[in-house]
């Protein structure tokens, strides 16, 4: 490389860098627009100082890009991790709700009035304790021997009008499903105890006309008698009017 | 200890093409499009060391447009951010081999309403050559360069970070060390015209 070659590219350079005078500015000006291997020198020298400046852009960026991913991922995983709980526990929830939801949807779609009476029903077993000067009756015994229809012959026959043929009578009544005679037969034990101020199987009467009336799907009646027995823990029968048997009827009732 | 703030686009855009406060500003990019920006790479094939990646190099693009005075505010920087990230990111699976058809419908699907910054975008390779090539040079020479062009310090103040004796040393090393680098570029044509594409667009 001689000296004029050298000078010319300091001159260059200097002249990329701003650092020549307005005279020797206009001189390299002038060359470069009629020289064009000066001009490819210029340009070249150009880009490599672009390179370094866009090389610099790149380690400052990548200084800072090393901070900001220490500063964003640690609060980043202190917050994911309360996160991902939330998140776990509101699908656990989510799931529990929909499992809750499709229990109920389902006993929803599927409960019926024959259903809540079946799983509430026991037929009435007659237990009588006697004295051998104490004859059963015929209604009794027929009861006993579980001839219904001879229950309900003796009934209607007037051949027994107790209280306890009334009540028999309902009873037999409701294992032959004849419910509106079943309904019947309680309530004439309800309004004669009341009457008379007794209370012979009124209580047994109570239960079996309210499983009459879900059975004939006349709900409201038969949530009266619900509510009285499951708010007297003195009842009978206080005990088998859970909440479950009176949120059954009252969904019955709703559909 | 630092004060977290965000700039408002004009300000932010002031101070990239003007390179004052560029560590604030830079982090300030981070904060505000970050999360977002990932979020389409992740979501789009990409890993969270993609998403890292690319955003990485969409910052570099951008500050680089926005001192070339490419990024004129015709949109917003979120705007023109989320632009070069897709492209960026897309490019980048297109080159994998591995562009997917939902990628590709999204794409087209996107280009009619999307800001197109394609042409503004040199590929990655030329990025990464520069990174090579200036990675080359001795760390000296490396420094004095960089302190020279980029950082804009004086003679005097490259000397104070330096060894040398005299600003006349240090001038000398800093011509010496420059007509290596161009060397450099123009011993590889190919180079030569990868660097004119990224840097000259």
């Amino acid at each position: 490389m001689d000296n004029s070659t050298h000078d010319n590219d300091e001159n260059l350079v200097s002249f990329l860098e701003g650092g020549l005078n307005d005279i020797e500015r206009k001189a390299i000006e002038q060359q470069l627009s009629v020289d064009m291997a000066l001009k490819q020198k210029y340009d070249s020298l150009v880009l490599t100082r672009e390179s370094i400046r866009y090389y610099g852009l790149q380690q400052q960026v990548a200084s800072v890009h090393q901070q900001m991913l220490q500063e964003m991922v640690a609060p980043v995983r202190k917050i994911n991790s309360p996160g991902k709980i939330i998140r776990y526990t509101i699908a656990i929830a989510a799931s529990l709700v929909l499992i809750a939801g499709s229990y109920m949807a389902y006993n929803f779609f599927t409960l019926s009035s024959d259903k809540v009476f079946a799983s509430n029903y026991q037929a009435y077993e007659l237990v009588t304790v006697r004295d051998l000067n104490t004859d059963e009756t015929a209604i009794e015994r027929a009861y006993r021997e579980k001839k219904y229809k001879e229950v309900m012959r003796i009934h209607d026959a007037g051949e027994d009008l107790t209280i306890k043929g009334e009540y028999l009578c309902g009873t037999a009544a409701l294992e032959l499903k004849e419910n509106v005679k079943a309904i019947d037969c309680f309530k004439k034990v309800l309004e004669e105890n009341k009457k008379t101020g007794q209370s012979i199987l009124n209580e047994e009467a109570e239960y079996y006309l309210s499983l009459t009336y879900i059975r004939t799907k006349e709900y409201d009646n038969a949530l009266i008698l619900l509510n009285k027995m499951h708010d007297d823990p003195g009842h009978l029968y206080n005990e088998r009017i859970t909440g479950k048997l009176l949120r059954q009827v009252k969904v019955l009732k709703r559909r | 200890m630092e004060v977290i703030r965000n700039f408002p686009d004009s300000e932010l855009v002031a101070n990239l093409r003007s390179g004052q406060r560029m560590d604030e500003t830079i982090k300030a990019i981070y904060r505000s499009h970050f999360d977002s920006l990932s979020w389409f790479v992740i979501n789009n094939s990409g890993s969270r060391q993609d998403a890292e990646d690319i955003f990485q190099e969409v910052v570099v693009s951008f500050i680089d447009l926005v001192q070339k005075d490419k990024f004129r505010g015709e949109s917003t920087v979120k705007t023109f951010l989320f632009s070069l990230n897709r492209y960026t990111w897309l490019n980048e699976l297109k080159r994998r081999g591995r562009a997917l058809a939902r990628e590709e419908k999204y794409e087209r699907g996107q280009d009619k309403v999307e800001l197109d910054t394609t042409h503004l975008i040199a590929d990655r390779e030329g990025k990464a050559e520069v990174a090579r090539l200036v990675g080359e040079l001795g760390e000296t020479c490396r420094k004095i360069l960089l302190l020279f062009y980029y950082e804009n310090l004086s003679m005097k103040e490259i000397l104070d970070t330096t060894d040398y004796e005299s600003e006349q040393v240090v001038r000398n090393k800093k011509y010496k060390c420059l007509k290596q680098l161009e060397q450099m570029v123009n011993e590889n044509p190919a180079l030569k015209q990868t660097l004119k594409n990224l840097l000259h667009g």
